[in-house]
């Protein structure tokens, strides 16, 4: 803490004494037939944590990426620490003290923390590794920040949020004075993002600077102390975090007042549709994933699943969707029992419908046309295949119907997925899992890396599936949004349903506790 | 630079430069298909002009070699025929690549399967007799048979014990040439017994011929049948797009109910297949109607070539194929009439496939240009709302 007049600099930010530790100014960067940032200006200061808010696509990323270099700017100018820079590639902006977490995290799994941390730098004795060296000094930084990283485990053996830590050393080992976060909290725990929340602080109270790519706007409020608001590519303004509230930002995001609670009808729940019965799934090596899990999810109802990730949510999703047997336990599906579920049967038998939590892996064919990922279930049937040849007219037809309904953003049929936002990826698989009318659905993560436009339509349309009769299992490590939307909460923990709280017996701060693993009320 | 496209600035001239060739490229106006073709034919021409080069280096007559590659391969109606005669197992080898790959399973073991396709013919060729098309229809069948079983090994191990299938598919090829070694020294050997090679098919058991006194018989067409055969299987028919999904996005095809291990298997036994088809082709087909040592001649492995150069479109191996036969039947010539090495097409050949391969990054930039403009897609009317409202709440 060698510095601890940064962080008084920061709370009085009218004497600019100094110049900031990173001045953008004018950046204009095109790509043909899309303007992706326009004329704009950025300023972060010495022990500043600053907030980039916009919706996917809004030119956020182009930004950050002209700042690491991966993009060169078509006009515009770079200071850092008041010195005039060109930064033309990630190099670069390393040797800059410029650092970044991506939102993919960019680490070996299969190498330990001190040698991904190793990796790119130049060791001391060439040709030799110097991986003690760095090792030590890897527990050093994570002892000076807490960040508790062990120097020697193996990246694929760390949770996600313990791989975001091994990326903020990386940095660190690099001494980046500015570090850029895209949507580094869309993986954490509520108790992994306190902690990172707490390592930020530390951080920018030494006099670095951090940027902070969210959509999430608690989080915003929690730690930033200004933000930026980008939209089509333009600064639409920077305010200080202090002086305005939640519902303000929000409307800063998407420029229209957003219902941050969603309307949810009261609806009387019917009879059950899916029942699960002491569900249990072992891991090869001895290891309960799942342990005795039971539940029901009735019609009209929403169940939500709250839970820290990796506690089994995504087993469960993969046992009751028949890509997983599980090893012993009953699932029921409309009164009758399931003798052996895959996936086919879940959704043509059983009539089942799945919003998979990682959409790019699970739900989605990046490099084949939205028509073929909005036929993904059907096109095997008729009235779109006739003696298995496809009727290609006919799938055109359902395609350009799922496209208006679901209001897909495209300019076309034959768009590869991966050409779509987050947003329109994620309205492909609603549309795709919804339209069939299927009598559960299991929705995992549904709004994960959505901004506040789609995360609302999707949250609109899990309601109306549930007012048409339907059922749904409602898996999320959002607490807000598990908490508006479910009837009733269950906490998942350790592959164990901890309780299953009634709607007018729902607290957060039970669920919250809950999800940490303390057994409230439960003697 | 025409001067009306210079703009005012000095300074935007690059960049205006830049964006007016990322345009070009990933202009929607010219479909993925065209664009596709375009990158390989230029491809093409440029290894074309690199092999020339080569030959100026090296103190041969470049024109001539031209010349002579040209007249070898389309001379003349022997010529023609004999290139066309050599597209056929290129082709229908692509299309095998093709298939497999449609699902992201890697067969190198065409040649293997071509030598058991081809043996299976010659069996059928020299102790079946009967009437005309029966021999020849049964030789045909058998051999398809053959070479899917010989690939169904491969795929077997590939989903029941995970083994790599593409190091299985190559080694199987070491298993059937030896196979064939010991047939025609052994077994099979003609009755002499003083050549390593089979008495000749029946011929009944032969392909009729398509153009008469040269080497082009009906089989060609029935390969080029077959490429539109699979252009249909692949785009126009479920199982295709079981296929496609499978290679896709394996985990999200399951996901989806799709079986995608057994798709995979079938997938890998339709391309030995019809790696089989072409071995009975080059039997059934060939000059001699005999079968020799090492008669699948390497077309195992350039029908890849050609598979690559196509950007594995079963259309689009048409071409292809017919170019590297084309190169094959004229580097000989060429070698003939003025002295430069037939090896240059190996060069050629070669060039083109890191020049294909090296220009796969421009069809995957294009692919991934986001097209959607991410405004809030329930806001309604115009297309990019102002951002006056989102300013006022600021402001």
């Amino acid at each position: 803490m060698s510095d601890a007049g940064a962080d008084a600099r920061r709370t009085a930010p009218g004497e600019d004494a100094e110049p900031p530790a990173l001045r953008m100014r004018g950046i204009t960067m095109t790509f043909p037939g899309v303007v992706a940032n326009l004329n704009v200006d950025l300023d972060v200061r010495r022990g500043e944590i600053h907030g980039l808010l916009g919706e996917n696509g809004a030119g956020k990323t182009t930004l950050m990426n002209v700042l690491y270099g991966l993009l060169q700017p078509d006009e515009g100018s770079i200071e850092i620490g008041g010195n005039p820079v060109q930064i033309h590639s990630p190099r670069d902006a390393a040797a800059l003290g410029i650092g970044m977490v991506h939102q993919h995290f960019m680490l070996v799994p299969d190498m330990t923390v001190a040698e991904n941390v190793a990796l790119g730098l130049r060791s001391s004795r060439p040709p030799l590794s110097n991986i003690k060296q760095v090792a030590a000094r890897v527990d050093e930084l994570s002892n000076r920040y807490g960040l508790r990283v062990d120097p020697n485990a193996l990246i694929e053996e760390l949770s996600v949020g313990m791989q975001q830590r091994v990326e903020i050393v990386k940095l660190l080992y690099r001494d980046a004075r500015i570090l850029v976060l895209d949507e580094p909290t869309s993986v954490l725990t509520p108790s992994e993002w306190v902690d990172l929340s707490a390592v930020l602080r530390s951080l920018v109270a030494e006099g670095r600077s951090a940027i902070f790519i969210t959509h999430k706007l608690d989080e915003m409020l929690s730690v930033v102390a200004v933000c930026t608001k980008i939209h089509d590519g333009e600064v639409v303004g920077t305010v200080d975090v202090g002086e305005t509230d939640k519902a303000a930002l929000a409307r800063m995001m998407v420029g229209r007042d957003v219902v941050l609670r969603v309307h949810r009808p009261q609806l009387e729940p019917g009879a059950p549709v899916l029942e699960v019965e002491d569900l249990s799934l072992v891991a090869p090596d001895g290891r309960a994933i799942l342990d005795g899990i039971s539940f029901e999810v009735r019609e009209r109802e929403i169940l939500g699943v709250a839970g820290v990730d990796g506690n089994g949510q995504q087993e469960l999703l993969e046992v009751l969707t028949g890509m997983r047997q599980p090893t012993s336990g009953g699932i029921r599906i409309a009164g009758r029992a399931v003798e052996s579920l895959d996936p086919r049967a879940f959704t043509l038998r059983y009539g089942g419908a799945v919003i998979p939590g990682d959409r790019q892996h699970l739900g989605l064919i990046l490099d084949l046309p939205l028509s073929d990922n909005l036929m993904l279930r059907d096109f095997d049937r008729e009235p779109f295949a006739h003696w298995g040849v496809l009727d290609l007219p006919e799938i055109r037809r359902r395609c350009s119907e799922l496209i208006g309904e679901y209001h897909i953003r495209t300019t076309g049929q034959n768009v590869r997925v991966r050409q779509l936002s987050g947003g329109n990826q994620q309205r492909a698989v609603v549309a795709r899992e919804l339209h069939r009318r299927p009598r559960f659905l299991i929705a995992a993560q549904p709004t994960r890396g959505l901004d506040v436009g789609a995360m609302e339509f999707v949250h609109q349309r899990l309601i109306d599936h549930t007012a048409a009769g339907g059922a749904t299992l409602l898996i999320s490590s959002e607490l807000e949004e598990v908490v508006s939307l479910s009837d009733r909460v269950a906490v998942i923990y350790g592959g164990q349903f901890l309780r299953i709280l009634d709607r007018q017996d729902i607290d957060p701060q039970v669920i919250g506790l809950l999800m940490a693993g303390q057994r409230v009320g439960a003697r | 630079m025409s001067g009306a496209a210079g703009d005012g600035g000095s300074t935007g001239q690059g960049g205006f430069v830049r964006s007016r060739l990322g345009a070009f490229r990933r202009s929607r106006a010219i479909s993925d298909a065209a664009f596709s073709l375009g990158v390989s034919v230029v491809a093409v021409l440029v290894a074309l002009a690199i092999s020339i080069g080569v030959i100026a280096a090296f103190g041969g007559p470049p024109w001539a070699s031209l010349h002579a590659l040209w007249t070898g391969a389309f001379g003349g109606r022997s010529q023609i025929a004999g290139t066309l005669n050599k597209m056929i197992p290129l082709l229908l080898v692509a299309l095998g690549w093709i298939v497999a790959f449609s699902t992201k399973r890697i067969n190198i073991g065409f040649e293997g399967q071509i030598l058991v396709g081809g043996i299976a013919a010659v069996v059928v060729g020299l102790k079946v007799h009967a009437p005309a098309p029966i021999p020849l229809a049964l030789g045909v069948i058998a051999g398809i048979g053959a070479g899917g079983i010989y690939a169904a090994i491969p795929a077997w191990l590939w989903a029941r014990r995970h083994v790599n299938e593409i190091i299985s598919t190559l080694m199987l090829n070491f298993v059937a040439i030896q196979l064939v070694s010991w047939l025609v020294r052994g077994p099979l050997q003609e009755p002499t017994r003083g050549f390593p090679f089979t008495s000749p098919v029946s011929n009944a058991a032969r392909w009729p011929a398509l153009l008469h006194g040269t080497d082009l018989h009906w089989d060609f067409a029935v390969a080029l049948a077959m490429a539109f055969a699979v252009q249909f299987l692949l785009k126009r028919t479920s199982f295709g797009m079981r296929l496609r999904v499978t290679g896709g996005n394996e985990p999200a095809a399951r996901s989806a109910g799709i079986r995608t291990r057994a798709v995979a298997v079938v997938a890998l036994v339709l391309s030995g297949m019809v790696a089989g088809l072409a071995g009975t082709s080059l039997i059934l087909a060939g000059a001699t109607g005999t079968m020799t040592d090492s008669f699948s001649a390497n077309y195992g492995f350039d029908g890849i070539v050609a598979a690559l150069l196509a950007r594995n479109s079963a259309l689009g191996a048409i071409p292809a194929a017919l170019l590297l036969a084309a190169l094959r039947q004229g580097g000989g010539v060429m070698e003939a009439q003025v002295g430069t090495s037939s090896a240059l097409v190996q060069i050629t050949q070669g060039l083109v496939v890191v020049l294909v391969a090296g220009s796969g990054w421009l069809i995957y930039r294009r692919r991934s240009v986001r097209v959607d403009t991410d405004a809030p897609a329930v806001a309604r009317g115009p297309e990019r709302p102002e951002p006056t409202a989102a300013e006022a709440v600021v402001g």
